[in-house]
C-alpha cells in the first residue's frame, strides 16, 4: 500500500478535465486507487466520484493505492498532481 | 472504441453535453450528439437518432443515453430502422449529462460496450452533496 498525502495547487483542483486524466492513468495499472478529501472518499476508476469530492485548491488530498504497480502508479499520480495537473 | 450517441429533446442540451464530454476525452472520442428535431425544435427524432448511431459506431457497439421517455421511444424506433446493420446498440438507462460524462471517460480508455453502460448506470448513485 503506498499513501501520500498531497495539498493541491491548481485553483480549480479536481474538476472535469483532471478527473478524467486521472481515471485514465489509473486504468494503465491493476491498482485500487482512492482519493479522500472533504470527508468523501472517490475510487479513481469513477470520473464522477472524484469530481463530486470536490477538491479545490489548498484543498488536502490522501490518496491511497494498492497492487502491483502501486509504487509506479503513485509516483506518476504524485507528479501529476505536484504540477497542479499542468493548469494554471 | 464504443460509441455514443446523445439523445435530447433539445439541441442545446445535447451539444452542451457533447462539449463537457469531448473536454474530458480530448479528441479520442466516438461521440455524437442527437438532440431536438430537424429544425432545431425542441423534441426527438428517431432519423436524427439513428444517423448518430451510424456515425458512432466504429465496430464494437453504441450506447445510447437519453434526456427524458420519449427520447426513449424515438431511439428504440431508431434502433428497429437500423434492424438490417449488424450494429450493436445499447440504450444505457443513467442521468443523460453524468451519464454520458462517466461513458465517454470509460470509452475513450478502451472499455468494453457492457462497461459503457456501467458507467453510465452507476451514475445514478452517485451523490454530489453529503
Amino acid at each position: 500500500m503506498k499513501q501520500g498525502t498531497f495539498k493541491l495547487k491548481n485553483r480549480l483542483g479536481i474538476h472535469a478535465r483532471p478527473a478524467a486524466e486521472i481515471v485514465k492513468m489509473s486504468s494503465k495499472y491493476n491498482c485500487k486507487v482512492v482519493f479522500e478529501a472533504n470527508g468523501k472518499k472517490a475510487e479513481a476508476k469513477s470520473v464522477l466520484m472524484l469530481i463530486a469530492i470536490g477538491a479545490k485548491k489548498d484543498t488536502e488530498v490522501f490518496l491511497s493505492i494498492e497492487g502491483k504497480d502501486e509504487q509506479l502508479l503513485f509516483e506518476e499520480l504524485a507528479e501529476y498532481i505536484n504540477k497542479g495537473f499542468y493548469e494554471d | 472504441m464504443v460509441g455514443i450517441v446523445i439523445a435530447s429533446h433539445s439541441r442545446k442540451v445535447a451539444e452542451g453535453i457533447y462539449d463537457l464530454a469531448t473536454q474530458m476525452t480530448g479528441s479520442n472520442h466516438s461521440i455524437v450528439q442527437a438532440g431536438g428535431m430537424d429544425d432545431g425544435s425542441i423534441g426527438t427524432d428517431a432519423i436524427l437518432i439513428q444517423q448518430a448511431i451510424l456515425s458512432a459506431d466504429q465496430g464494437e457497439g453504441v450506447v445510447i443515453i437519453a434526456d427524458l421517455g420519449s427520447a426513449v421511444l424515438s431511439t428504440q424506433t431508431a434502433m428497429e430502422l437500423l434492424e438490417n446493420e449488424t450494429i450493436k446498440v445499447v440504450i444505457a438507462d443513467g442521468p443523460i449529462l453524468e451519464g454520458t460524462i462517466a461513458a465517454a471517460v470509460q470509452a475513450s480508455i478502451g472499455a468494453t460496450l457492457d462497461e459503457v453502460v456501467e458507467a453510465v448506470e452507476s451514475a445514478r448513485d452517485v451523490l454530489k452533496l453529503i
